[in-house]
């Protein structure tokens, strides 16, 4: 399968539309609508590309997901910014312990996930923002491996739980109550099936199809669910020099990567599709 | 090693442990050379090698080359509070080598084998991708060659390791030698009194 560049929204700049200086995380939602989270902001923007609203965060924002309801979540440090379909704020889940750095948010039918980079886990709440257990966070004995600062995770439509974990090149399932059920990817400097480096990959999403980036050098992909490389979708298109580019997939098959340099949403569509 | 040993405490106890050999060694040196004097160091946002941005570029070896030390008085340091400790490192190993039947790469990258690692914290046996590593450098084999700090550095990797002057190795010409070949004017020179303050921070950070 091959992908082409389609669009590109956003890049650096003062504009309403653009990114002064962080783009971290990024989120499609039913409807098309591209929801980013940059410096302390979030965008949103349509199918088209046009920014239809934005709306500012407490603290510099770290990552954002859209919830079956129209609820924005803003990941945060120590904290989770909750809103409205509008921006208006209507709740603030703050925990100093199990929020520590909100680098990706998640649901499952029943709860709401949250990536907390600095305990290296994936925390498990209910609607409510009641604690339920974690995910991730020393299973067999270390827990995920994360040398690069991001938890990141998607879920699928039957609540398992994607996660990335980049220090031992590996995509990895797990069950909402943190039972590790398997995993794909390995390390392979050469063959692009494999992830390279030290820490690959860094980001990961879920859409018919497990999508992957890595960093150094910056590289999107596509896996179907047994680990076989559907697509290399891009590499060259990016900044040599950004890793943990968020990414996101919609159910047109589109797939939307965050350069984290030049603060650019990139948009590939599937060829012949 | 205790099992129970938690990763933090771990980490602590080998920085505990740097200090106190760093201390001993090219510190000691720097205090005998107090009183004004000044000492050559690299600048590590200048050097070409540890200098963020500079991606697929060789690996600059002026530090190996043109110092009239034997082995160079520039050797890999490694910082252990910015290391990630990582199961495949880029500058322990030369990650573009065939993948061995331990689905690691088969060569390692030091031209000299001048880094060691061994697993810390809680080692899994059933999974080697699992585990975290130290990372040491054997100064007395490196030679300031830059190739592990050029694979180090963000985004490949945390940016750890760094080429310093060791002052211990270093005969302070007046004109160094290195400087003047180094296109990036990347040893300075540094009153004695910074130099040793750089080097207390540096291992307490």
């Amino acid at each position: 399968m091959q992908y082409r560049h389609v669009q590109l929204i956003g890049g650096k700049g003062t504009a309403p539309d653009r990114f002064a200086a962080t783009l971290r995380g990024i989120a499609v939602d039913a409807h098309g609508q591209l929801y980013a989270a940059g410096d302390s902001e979030i965008k949103v923007f349509d199918a088209a590309g046009r920014l239809k609203k934005r709306w500012r965060t407490t603290r510099p924002v770290l990552s954002a997901a859209v919830a079956g309801d129209g609820a924005v979540y803003a990941g945060q440090l120590r904290q989770i910014e909750i809103f409205d379909g509008d921006g208006k704020l209507v709740n603030t889940w703050r925990d100093e312990r199990l929020l520590g750095r909100v680098t990706a948010i998640g649901f499952t039918k029943d709860g709401v996930l949250a990536g907390d980079a600095a305990d290296r886990a994936i925390r498990r709440f209910d609607r409510s923002g009641k604690f339920v257990n974690n995910i991730g966070k020393d299973n067999r004995v270390n827990g995920l491996l994360i040398p690069n600062g991001v938890v990141d995770f998607a879920v699928d439509e039957h609540d398992t739980i994607y996660a990335a974990n980049p220090g031992k090149h590996r995509v990895e399932r797990y069950s909402p109550g943190g039972e590790l059920l398997g995993h794909i990817g390995r390390f392979d400097g050469v063959d692009p099936a494999g992830f390279t480096g030290c820490c690959n990959p860094t980001n990961v999403a879920v859409r018919k199809g497990v999508f992957t980036t890595e960093k150094a050098g910056p590289r999107v992909k596509a896996y179907d669910f047994a680990g076989n490389l559907i697509a290399v979708i891009a590499a060259d298109v990016f900044d040599a020099n950004c890793k943990n580019m968020s990414i996101a997939a919609d159910a047109r098959g589109r797939v939307y990567v965050a350069d984290t340099v030049k603060l650019a949403i990139f948009v590939f569509e599937p060829v012949n599709v | 090693m205790s099992e129970d040993l938690s990763r933090r405490d771990l980490f602590s106890k080998v920085a505990r442990g740097t200090v106190l050999a760093a201390l001993a060694g090219g510190a000691g040196f720097l205090v005998k050379k107090a009183n004004g004097q000044v000492v050559w160091q690299v600048n590590a946002a200048r050097c070409i090698n540890s200098r963020l941005g500079e991606v697929g570029v060789e690996a600059c070896n002026l530090c190996t080359t043109e110092c009239v030390v034997a082995l160079s008085a520039v050797r890999a340091v490694n910082e252990y509070s910015k290391c990630g400790r990582c199961n495949i490192c880029p500058a322990y190993f030369n990650i573009t080598s065939a993948v061995n039947e331990q689905g690691q790469p088969s060569e390692k990258l030091c031209p000299r084998d001048a880094i060691a690692r061994k697993p810390i914290g809680k080692a899994d046996p059933e999974d080697p991708a699992n585990n975290f590593y130290e990372y040491i450098i054997d100064e007395e084999k490196c030679d300031g060659c830059g190739k592990c700090v050029m694979q180090c550095k963000d985004p490949l990797g945390l940016g750890s390791i760094t080429l310093r002057v060791r002052y211990d190795k270093c005969v302070n010409c007046n004109s160094c030698t290195i400087s003047r070949a180094c296109p990036q004017h990347a040893l300075v020179q540094l009153p004695v009194e910074e130099a040793l303050q750089q080097s207390v921070l540096k291992r307490t950070g």
